[in-house]
């Protein structure tokens, strides 16, 4: 009995909590399944911010340095493995912090575990707002919602349109995919055309499955409606999808957009650089960012350091500044009280990489960041300059789709 | 008029591509009596074969087609000779038989994700965007190459089963075994070609599904489940029904958007499905046997 107790004692002196000078800090991603490859780039962030942190001694808490240390596991890409993992990171491995995993419908279900054990879970994963208006305490998010994409895309073609470049009133065909990130998209567009006094009225409003084969009957039904903008929400292969059977089937608007996605090398590649011309897109996040906001500039620069001279993408950024703040909310509390902790996150206002330089997480929208979105446009150069908002801008966005026959 | 013009040639394109990976799923189960789960498995293998010829030695998609039916046909070959092959046979094997090819099936997907990663990839070709104008409507000529290639295997299977001694030979062992070793067929072998030609047409319908959409290593779930649509349309082991039973599904999807929201069509399927389990258990046109 007396052996078993030494025994136990000793694991538990050998288990990263008990490690005295250094905080163990835990996290899944989605190393494996459908979302792997995104899970690969936010380990890449996470990496890049414990390395940086270590380079400089470790975190400053209550006047002495201590190292993190990041305890990752691969949660496959299923929510189930998800939230089983964070209990186990949280019950078993006995972290002190927990940083999110990536993709919507994983954060949502790895949140309530971690909402049931009172730990600070900061995410860079999961945008929908509904994640954030459960009343919850101890979520905290970096991407912000996807109404906001909506919201900042439709800003700037109303500058277009008040420029006279686009008709007053615009008809808007609105496809989304059907979850929580096509439904906030379908979200802010209505409601910024609902507030437009007339400007805008959507006379296609569809939505369609994840990984569809075939989006001819949905093509058809825009087609047949004549509309001027064309506003699509899809992942990337839906995205590929469809723009392939649009192209082929003639259609050409003068507003194509497909939300979030659009500037993506691989898209380019996958249907060739003409047919992704004019397309206009808003991401959390671009690598542009860095030629005006010296947040961005020096984790741009630090990713290059690590990682061959890669360029970032918004992934990488969102999981390295996810982690950036929680690591500075646990210097700011000067302790590692779970409770202390939680609070310097609720109150957090710091300079970011992040579009708007600046993060907080206010508490009349459940802890998720507000940041501005940034939208981009593809030209026929190859580029994808930011073309808005004005203060991010680094190119001039073209209205209306001049590949368009007149 | 227009419209409607479209949507029935969206309806026959879309049949094509659904025939095209519901038929190696028909074959086995109405040879084999065996539900082979690594179907998907085996779609999602030959959409990686197909993009692998394409971007290392620059072989157009539809020129892979017959290398990649053969290097299946061997893996499907194997596979019944070194697994399935030791399964009990009939009902007795049933649950067996969705056990090991589930198996076979996670093991496929995990080597895909090991070997080419999570990574959507699409097969580009000079003509993936191009279209044709077709009774008023713009059709891709990709999605008419995936049509002919459905008919081509249509003909190709009925002529097999119909006109050569293996296809005769396949049919009777589908009928009765027993009386086939009698005669002096064996069946085993019956049962290991056509395990690799139900395998080789997974494939087939992977590579031609690729030049369409793009994929990944869990490619295939969703192909599968369709396949089982169709197949149960069409009346388990009957070739004829599978393209039939494609063609229906095809039209009650593209056409249930003037009714209903785009994305429920999807589910207007899995609902005929019940409908027709419920009213006619042995599919729309009966179990036959490979007719």
């Amino acid at each position: 009995m007396r052996g078993m107790r030494s025994c136990l004692f000793v694991l538990l002196l050998a288990s990263p909590a008990f490690a005295a000078d250094k905080i163990v800090i835990g996290a899944t991603l989605p190393l494996t399944g459908s979302e792997s490859r995104i899970g690969g780039f936010y380990k890449e962030g996470y990496e890049l911010a414990f390395e940086e942190t270590s380079k400089k001694g470790g975190l400053s808490v209550g006047g002495k340095k201590m190292q993190v240390e990041l305890l990752l596991l691969d949660d496959t890409s299923t929510q189930a493995t998800a939230a089983s993992l964070a209990d186990r990171l949280i019950n078993s491995d006995k972290v002190q912090f927990l940083l999110g995993t990536y993709a919507t419908n994983l954060v949502e279900s790895q949140s309530v575990v971690a909402e049931q054990n009172t730990i600070p879970y900061v995410n860079g994963g999961g945008a929908a707002s509904a994640i954030y208006k459960r009343g919850y305490k101890w979520i905290f998010g970096l991407l912000a919602p996807v109404e906001l994409l909506a919201d900042s895309m439709m800003k700037w073609i109303d500058a277009e349109q008040k420029a006279g470049k686009l008709p007053r009133p615009a008809t808007i065909a609105l496809l989304w995919e059907n979850t929580s990130h096509g439904k906030d998209f379908r979200k802010g567009v209505s409601d910024f055309a609902a507030r437009s006094k007339g400007g805008y009225s959507v006379a296609v409003d569809e939505s369609f499955e994840l990984n569809g084969k075939d989006f001819s009957a949905l093509l058809g039904k825009v087609k047949a409606a004549k509309t001027d903008l064309f506003l699509a929400d899809a992942h990337l292969p839906d995205y590929i999808t469809m723009q392939r059977q649009y192209v082929t089937a003639g259609l050409c608007h003068k507003i194509l957009s497909y939300g979030a996605r659009g500037s993506e090398k691989q898209a380019a590649e996958a249907l060739g650089k003409k047919d992704v011309e004019y397309i206009l897109s808003a991401v959390w996040w671009s690598p542009l960012l860095a030629a005006k906001n010296p947040q961005a500039k020096q984790f741009v620069e630090l990713f290059k350091g690590k990682y061959g001279g890669r360029t970032p993408e918004w992934y990488q950024a969102l999981g390295y500044e996810t982690a950036r703040a929680l690591f500075t909310a646990i210097e700011q509390a000067g302790s590692l009280d779970r409770e202390a902790v939680r609070q310097k996150l609720a109150a957090l206002k710091i300079p970011s990489l992040l579009p708007g330089g600046e993060l907080t997480f206010p508490a009349e929208f459940g802890q998720q960041i507000h940041a501005p979105f940034v939208v981009q446009q593809n030209l026929s150069d190859g580029t994808s300059p930011i073309i808005a908002p004005p203060d991010a801008a680094t190119g001039k966005g073209i209205a209306p789709n001049p590949g368009c026959p007149k | 008029m227009e419209r409607f013009a479209e949507l029935l040639i969206a309806s026959i394109l879309l049949a094509g591509l659904y025939a095209t990976m519901a038929y190696g799923l028909g074959l086995i189960y109405g040879v084999l009596r065996i539900v082979n789960l690594n179907h998907g498995g085996m779609i999602m293998a030959g959409a990686y074969a197909g993009w692998w010829l394409h971007e290392e030695l620059g072989i157009d998609p539809y020129l892979a087609l017959l290398p990649v039916a053969l290097a299946a046909f061997l893996v499907g070959v194997l596979t019944y000779g070194l697994l399935v092959r030791r399964l009990p046979r009939g009902a007795a094997g049933g649950v067996q038989s969705l056990l090991l090819l589930f198996g076979v099936w996670l093991v496929v997907r995990n080597a895909a994700y090991l070997m080419f990663t999570g990574n959507d990839q699409t097969v580009r070709t000079s003509y993936s965007t191009l279209a044709v104008p077709l009774a008023g409507a713009l059709v891709s000529v990709n999605r008419l190459a995936v049509f002919a290639a459905a008919l081509a295997t249509l003909v190709i299977l009925h002529l097999l089963l119909r006109k050569t001694y293996l296809g005769k030979a396949i049919r009777a062992v589908a009928q009765n075994p027993e009386s086939c070793t009698l005669v002096g067929i064996s069946v085993e072998r019956i049962y290991m070609l056509t395990f690799g030609l139900g395998t080789a047409l997974a494939a087939v319908a992977g590579l031609l599904g690729a030049t369409l959409f793009p994929f990944n290593p869990s490619f295939g779930a969703g192909e599968l489940l369709k396949s089982f649509v169709v197949v149960v349309l069409g009346g388990l082991g009957s070739i004829a029904g599978t393209a039939i039973a494609a063609l229906i599904l095809a039209l009650v999807e593209v056409f249930a958007i003037l009714v209903i929201p785009a994305y429920l069509t999807a589910a207007v399927g899995f609902v005929l499905l019940v409908l027709v389990l419920v009213l006619r258990p042995g599919g729309l046109f009966g179990q036959r046997v490979l007719g």
